[in-house]
């Protein structure tokens, strides 16, 4: 690839002019301590912003994760009290457990969809517009979606189900039962991402060259081996991006279930994020709330190392 | 001069002025502890109130000139964490509505300030309240709210489907309960539910799984208090919930006479003639006005909606009378005006939330607004005539106030707790995943969390 190609070479000319110029700027030169005055004040507005936007809240969150913390006093250091807690709550691990349940199907059916859709766009279309409507459910607020669809999935009045009865079928409880509320949430969340991931996709189809498809067509290869054996490996850094993506933001999905099931019925939907939430913003226990924060985060971290690993997604097989 | 001096001279001078009005604003607030004076926040959740309490105004700052009143509202979903936010950083309204649910949780932390000195100092009276004055006496004795509104529940029908089952006004204005065989209530509801070939629920082949109009809303719900749902069936046996009244250290679900409300409560849906739970994700208006529902249990705030639904005439009818066939139960809440401890301007927040107290503002904000009954009868009784002008028969709601009928919510602890544990329960059971069983579990989580 270009960049592999370019950066070692510019890394040798820098370093053979560091060596040039080496002794006087260890002498001191006036105009090199301008540049890091200059340079610190260029990225100072970074800087600061990442010490009290990321890495402040942070370690607060850390620290506050070993206290009993009620907002509106103090907190209280109880050690390892938490995490004892933790390991012992139900509701934590059944919600962990809903959480990867709808993880799996989002991630599983979005990927399938949003995969299958940019390649039929790029095969098929060159059209803007087109483009542009796939991207559409993407640019709705996810709070609007979900009221939307949770009125059209009603069981007694939402249009599905009246379709669903004109069909003769009995109404599904999309939202109303516990069998079907985190399918029916995946399918929700797939609808809204799809378009965005498929866009991301497309345009890495874009970037393999058309004379790869020329050279596989020559070989006699149809569609169907020229997308397992050229066009999923070529776009395996892509994939490993989108999937990466999909998976921490289906672990971080809160705004669809808190507006169509509120965790219901029964807990059948209660995923980790909205827990948390009624931990901290409903109870006032933001220091158990922050110990399960702690938990995600730690296993999100975990995930995404797995998954860079397994998909080597720092390789291209362009070269 | 020079343009840029010239800019210079106007930057300074309006760094002056707001440096200026800076001091002015301190000055104000500090030196105003105790007088009746200064900027007094008042927040509510509810945009019909902060409007209607709008019309107080005039009359206010006639009677208190150096007092100015910002009302301010937020959607009920973010009023509590932005109320919180604002304790934490000291910028919370010196006044704000609340509800019995934060009580406990405000109060414990030292946020709410105590009224009872004001009370005494200005000689007020809180016997001008008819309801909601016990909600918020705390366990160390201390008021700490003017109650602001109260509400109950009653059932609201279609009339022309009452008509078209051939049953009359009388028959529901008067319904009994017992959960054996269900009294009248069940009688009328079995009438007015009709399936899709036109059988009705007391017919022969009555087709319970292909139900075109039930004869009542679903009556099991999420709420772990029931408060438009089952409580008013539970209560009216020799069923008590809380032990003691007041602060509660237990919810009596593991008494049988709970468990057999709920079962026959189950059973209307088992039956056909209500809906199964989760079938319906819309509210209680939205049930009626579909024409799949004949009558539903709902709140007192509703009652103006349900009277604006298009083409339909609905009907007011009074919560059920119990076994004994005069017990009548309506549990009511309401919502209290508070004092934040926090204040800088506490007198003149006193100052304002006692007016709103009064007959004539609560009158005057009532009539405005048309949702929320006031806490003090006669602004009550000017609301219910004002409402029978514009076709609104609320005398069901008048008639529970004078005939001693309404049960005050009283305040618990670990509201929020509570309703995140029971909640999943009482879901499990409507939704046929757990049995009776689940009650004992419900009664020991209850107890578990109330003795906190």
């Amino acid at each position: 690839m270009a960049i592999s190609t370019t950066t070692p070479a510019r890394g040798r000319t820098a370093t053979g002019r560091v060596r040039k110029t080496g002794p006087v700027r260890r002498a001191g030169s006036p105009a090199h301590r301008g540049d890091a005055r200059l340079a610190w004040v260029l990225i100072a507005p970074a800087v600061i912003g990442f010490l009290v936007f990321a890495a402040y809240p942070t370690l607060r969150g850390i620290y506050l994760s070993f206290t009993d913390f009620r907002v509106l006093t103090p907190p209280e250091w109880t050690g390892l009290d938490n995490l004892k807690r933790l390991v012992a709550d139900e509701v934590f691990w059944h919600s962990l457990g809903v959480t990867a349940y709808f993880v799996l199907l989002s991630v599983v059916i979005g990927m399938t969809l949003s995969v299958t859709t940019a390649v039929v766009l790029h095969r098929l279309t060159a059209s803007t517009a087109l483009r542009g409507v796939i991207i559409l459910p993407f640019l709705i607020s996810g709070v609007v979606a979900a009221t939307t669809w949770s009125w059209m999935l009603d069981a007694q009045l939402g249009i599905v189900n009246i379709a669903i009865r004109q069909l003769g079928f009995d109404p599904v409880f999309f939202l109303g039962s516990s069998r079907w509320a985190i399918p029916t949430i995946a399918l929700i969340s797939v609808w809204k991402g799809m378009g965005y991931n498929a866009i991301i996709v497309f345009a890495g189809l874009q970037t393999i060259p058309p004379t790869i498809y020329e050279a596989g067509r020559i070989d006699g290869a149809n569609e169907m081996q020229m997308f397992r054996r050229l066009t999923l490996p070529l776009l395996r850094p892509v994939l490993a991006m989108v999937l990466v993506l999909t998976v921490i933001g289906s672990f971080q999905v809160f705004d669809l279930v808190a507006v169509t099931t509120q965790g219901g019925p029964a807990r059948a939907s209660n995923v980790l994020q909205l827990y948390i939430y009624d931990k901290a913003f409903g109870q006032f226990e933001f220091g158990y709330a922050a110990t399960m924060s702690l938990a995600l985060f730690a296993m999100l971290i975990a995930i995404t190392f797995l998954q860079m690993r397994l998909l080597r997604a720092d390789e291209s097989d362009t070269d | 001069m020079k343009p840029k001096h010239m800019l210079s001279i106007v930057a300074a001078a309006a760094v002056t002025v707001s440096l200026a009005a800076c001091a002015g604003g301190s000055a104000g607030g500090a030196a105003e502890e105790g007088a009746h004076a200064g900027t007094v926040n008042w927040w509510t959740w509810d945009e019909k109130q902060a409007e209607s309490y709008k019309t107080c105004l005039p009359a206010f700052q006639e009677k208190y000139p150096d007092i100015t009143v910002n009302i301010t509202q937020y959607a009920v979903d973010d009023y509590f964490t932005k109320l919180t936010a604002g304790f934490v950083a000291g910028n919370a309204p010196d006044a704000f509505q609340n509800s019995v649910e934060f009580l406990d949780s405000y109060a414990k932390q030292g946020q709410l300030e105590p009224l009872d000195d004001y009370i005494a100092e200005s000689d007020y009276d809180l016997g001008v309240f008819n309801v909601g004055v016990p909600a918020f006496t705390y366990t160390d004795d201390k008021q700490y709210a003017l109650p602001l509104d109260w509400a109950g529940s009653a059932f609201y029908y279609n009339k022309d489907m009452l008509k078209d089952a051939g049953l009359s006004e009388d028959d529901v204005q008067n319904m009994t309960w017992n959960p054996e065989d269900g009294g009248t209530f069940d009688e009328v509801v079995a009438r007015l539910t009709v399936d899709e070939n036109g059988r009705r629920g007391d017919e022969k082949g009555f087709d319970k799984d292909k139900v075109a109009v039930y004869g009542i809303g679903a009556l099991g719900t999420a709420d772990y208090l029931g408060q438009t749902t089952w409580y008013q069936f539970a209560a009216s046996s020799d069923w008590t919930m809380r032990e003691p009244a007041a602060w509660p250290t237990s919810f009596a679900f593991d008494d049988p006479a709970f468990t057999e409300t709920m079962d026959y409560l189950r059973g209307l849906s088992d039956r056909g003639l209500a809906p199964e739970f989760g079938q319906f994700t819309v509210g209680d208006t939205e049930q009626l006005g579909s024409g799949s529902v004949a009558m539903i249990s709902g709140g007192s705030w509703s009652a103006t909606t349900f009277a604006k639904l298009p083409d339909m005439s609905v009907g007011i009818a009074p919560n059920v009378l119990g076994p004994d066939g005069e017990t009548r139960v309506v549990m009511s809440n309401s919502n209290g005006n508070m004092l934040w401890s926090g204040s800088k301007v506490k007198q003149a927040a006193w100052d304002w939330i006692s007016f709103m107290g009064t007959a004539e503002c609560q009158e005057s904000a009532a009539l405005t607004s048309g949702s929320f009954f006031p806490s003090i009868p006669s602004a009550m009784d000017a609301l219910a005539a004002d409402q029978l002008d514009k076709g609104v028969d609320l005398s069901v709601f008048v008639n529970y106030a004078k005939n001693d009928e309404l049960e005050p919510s009283l305040a618990y602890r670990n509201g929020a707790e509570l309703k995140s544990e029971l909640q999943p329960l009482f879901e499990a059971y409507y939704s046929h995943q757990r049995d009776d069983d689940v009650w004992q579990e419900a009664a020991d989580k209850a107890q578990e969390i109330l003795s906190k």
